[in-house]
């Protein structure tokens, strides 16, 4: 948490200024780092990264001109990753409904419980964290398999899914010798040492890669 | 008519006795009537020598004599039995108006030649009643006489009696009537029955000389001197009158009446002389209000009646239809004014019930608006209170962590109290507006009241435009005497409307309003910059109901109006002269009371 870089970021996007501050302040009380925006287009505009250590996005689900369910839709489509808490009124149950089926973590109908507020925030960083884990690791492993050539990628899988040398060179119609050198060179590209190494490696980026 | 026929009839009966006697009788014949004052048998007796005389005297002719009492004889000369009739002064007045019957002789005494003054009357008691000396004694006693139709025999004593201030009528003495003849009067006195009694002149001396009656035994009340030979209580009247009937005829009456002056005088002294004035009778009728007279008596009513009664009912008819049209006209000023009463009643009960529907209809205004905010409403309220809990638990947080800041602690308690006024003023603002309040009068300042209603639709919609007020008028043109609170309702009314006509076409311009002066009174414009209204639209626009928002209500514009009316002033909506949108224009009158005594409060 020291390491600016690894600091959980809470977005706040709410047209209701005085609102909008009190919460900040809330979150700052607890040692979040908040950020407000009084639109959805002034978000969009800001285009934050994702925080390394992790954030999530707190959205008015009713606001003028653009709003809290329009900037879901248009989030997805960028393929961001902040987890959504949506903030509803008193008759907006169903607006949230519609918006945890695509994918919101969870909404708040105001006036809420800060507490309750709170241990959602909470829950959505930690959420973010893990999707975020996941989606590192699933970068990484992705950037040791691009290293592959073609046919070094073809024999990485059959060797991964327990096929012996000679069983590769058959199937892949070349020699024993050759698939050795393949199989030499995956090994040190990917940093793998057995098979089973590598077959983690290619689950890690297609679960159903060895399929 | 019915009168005609009888005296018709009567004239043909008439007719049918004259035939009849013509038939039974000579055409000689004389029919003499006379009065039987003392009774027939006397009567054949006192006039037999006439009867004689006259047959004598009038060679041919067939005297007949019929007596009768007053009522036959009157009832004879009208059937037309008789030709002459002898009767006294009296009676003769009463058949000469009755009847009209002409005198052609007067009966004379024999000392007398005077025929005006033969007849009179003596009142007599017993000569051993001291008491009774003249006629005024018999005030309270109890008077004889035959029949209150005799002329000697009372009325010529009820007379002097009256003159005398003792009206036997009025029950000045008691009277007792004996009927003919006039002996039972005298017998009446003599027994002592009565105290006193009426008899003819020269009847007591008659019956004194005939022995019938003890001399002395009676005497006269107050005798008086006369030119008559018998004593006498009354004045003297003319003699009996012998008279021709008016079928008569006058051949016939002067071969009687030349008879009758050639008979020699009869045993009692009596002789026929030249027909006496009966003016004196008259006189004495007038004044007892009897025979011809009687009618002065019922001057009565039932004369007046008999005279003028066409008169009268018509007098009576007129008054009756008076006293019914008035009565008519006062029951019709009173059922009108009952109706009047009434109308003004239900009048002011529906005034009473229009002001309390008005009432009600602002009151349902102010919460239809409010219902129309209130999708907001909730919302716009949890914002500053959802605030304030936050920074007070923010606050709380950072306290518990030993993290509060004198800077933070600063922050969030003038946020707290802006966000709590801002709670208060929404709230102050909805609870003073859906009140319901009677009617009210201030002098506000009108751009006090615009800048109010800004604030408080600001406060209810975040989102709201800005405003713009113009305004060039002085203080005096700004001043206006109304209900502060219909007024803002009619002006929030306005901003919503324009502010609601910009959101459909997502113009952001500012709303503007201008104040003018218009004559006495302080117009309002507020001009929106949406996309205005089709002329039909504009012109229904004030009519309840009328709407072109998909979930008003359209009552707003006709409340306004309404209210804007109710203040003397009025609403109109035109098109903005320049580019779209629509100004809706109220105007007050201003207020003539200078001092502001009703700033808001």
């Amino acid at each position: 948490m020291n390491c600016p870089d690894q600091q959980p970021v809470i977005h706040v996007v709410d047209d209701e200024a005085p609102f909008r501050r009190s919460l900040l302040f809330l979150l700052e009380s607890m040692g979040w780092h908040a950020v407000g925006h009084e639109s959805a287009e002034a978000f969009l505009a800001a285009a934050p990264p994702f925080p390394a250590g992790g954030g999530c996005l707190v959205l008015d689900i009713r606001m003028p001109r653009v709003s809290g369910l329009e900037l879901q839709r248009r989030l997805q489509a960028t393929d961001s990753s902040f987890p959504i808490i949506f903030m509803t009124g008193h008759g907006d149950v169903e607006l949230a409904v519609q918006a945890m089926k695509v994918g919101a973590v969870d909404f708040l109908q105001k006036p809420f419980k800060d507490q309750l507020f709170l241990d959602t925030v909470e829950r959505a960083v930690q959420l973010s964290r893990e999707r975020y884990a996941v989606t590192r690791r699933h970068h990484e492993a992705r950037a040791v398999l691009d290293r592959l050539s073609v046919r070094e990628w073809e024999v990485a899988r059959l060797l991964a899914q327990g096929l012996a040398n000679k069983e590769v060179a058959r199937l892949l119609n070349i020699s024993d010798n050759t698939v050795h050198v393949h199989r030499q060179h995956v090994m040190e590209k990917t940093g793998t040492g057995s098979a089973a190494e590598l077959a983690r490696l290619i689950l890690r980026v297609d679960p159903g890669g060895l399929d | 008519m019915g009168i005609r026929i009888q005296k018709f009839a009567v004239s043909l009966f008439g007719l049918c006795c004259c035939l009849a006697a013509g038939l039974t009788f000579a055409a000689e014949d004389v029919r003499i009537g006379v009065l039987a004052w003392q009774g027939e048998e006397e009567a054949e007796v006192q006039w037999s020598s006439l009867v004689h005389g006259l047959e004598e005297k009038l060679p041919g002719r067939h005297i007949v004599l019929k007596h009768f009492n007053l009522e036959g004889m009157t009832t004879a000369l009208q059937a037309g039995a008789l030709d002459f009739v002898v009767t006294n002064p009296g009676h003769y007045v009463a058949l000469e108006a009755e009847s009209g019957i002409t005198r052609i002789a007067t009966q004379v005494a024999e000392a007398s030649s005077d025929p005006g003054h033969v007849v009179g009357s003596a009142a007599v008691v017993l000569d051993r009643r001291r008491d009774l000396q003249s006629l005024d004694d018999l005030r309270g006693k109890t008077l004889a006489a035959v029949s209150p139709d005799a002329f000697g025999g009372y009325q010529l004593i009820w007379a002097e009696l009256r003159r005398l201030g003792i009206d036997p009528e009025r029950g000045g003495v008691n009277l007792l009537f004996t009927d003919f003849p006039m002996a039972q009067v005298v017998e009446a006195v003599r027994s002592g029955r009565v105290d006193a009694g009426v008899l003819r002149a020269c009847l007591l001396e008659s019956l004194e000389r005939d022995g019938i009656l003890p001399a002395g035994e009676l005497r006269l009340l107050s005798p008086q001197q006369s030119a008559s030979p018998c004593q006498v209580s009354s004045r003297l009247y003319p003699g009996w009158a012998f008279a021709a009937a008016s079928g008569t005829s006058a051949a016939l009456s002067r071969d009687v009446l030349f008879a009758l002056l050639s008979l020699p005088a009869n045993a009692d002294g009596e002789s026929w002389s030249v027909p006496a004035d009966y003016h004196p009778v008259h006189e004495l009728f007038k004044e007892l209000q009897i025979g011809p007279y009687a009618f002065l008596r019922a001057t009565s009513w039932d004369s007046l009646l008999r005279l003028y009664w066409p008169w009268l009912a018509g007098l009576i008819l007129i008054l009756l239809a008076w006293g019914g049209y008035t009565l008519h006209v006062e029951h019709l000023v009173q059922r009108r004014t009952r109706e009047l009463t009434l109308a003004l009643e239900e009048r002011r009960s529906l005034e009473e019930r229009v002001r309390s529907g008005q009432q009600q209809m602002d009151h349902l205004s102010r919460l239809s608006i409010l219902g129309e905010l209130s999708g907001t409403l909730a919302h716009e309220l949890n914002q500053p209170l959802a605030a304030i809990g936050n920074y007070a638990r923010s606050l709380l947080r950072r306290q518990d962590r030993g993290q509060l800041s004198a800077e933070a602690l600063r922050q969030a308690a003038e946020e707290i109290a802006e966000e709590s006024e801002r709670a208060a003023g929404i709230l102050g603002g909805i609870r003073a507006f859906a009140k319901k309040r009677s009617r009210v009068r201030q002098v506000c300042d009108i751009a006090t009241l615009i800048r109010d209603t800004a604030a408080l639709m600001r406060g209810i919609h975040a989102g709201a435009p800005e405003l713009v007020l113009h305004d060039a008028l002085d203080e005096a043109a700004r001043r206006v005497d109304v209900d502060p609170l219909q007024i803002q309702q009619v002006l929030l009314n306005l901003l919503k409307n324009a502010w609601d006509a910009q959101l459909a076409i997502g113009s952001t311009q500012p709303i503007i309003v201008t104040l003018t002066r218009e004559a006495e009174r302080c117009a309002v414009d507020v001009r929106d910059h949406g996309m205005g209204l089709a002329p039909e639209v504009r012109d229904r626009l004030f009519e309840a109901f009328m709407t072109t928002k998909p979930d008003g209500l359209g009552l707003g514009l006709s409340i306004c109006k309404t209210i804007v009316e109710a203040h003397g002033g009025e609403l109109q909506a035109r098109a903005a002269d320049d580019g779209p949108g629509m100004v809706f224009r109220f105007s007050l009158p201003l207020a003539t009371n200078p001092v502001a005594d009703g700033e808001k409060t």
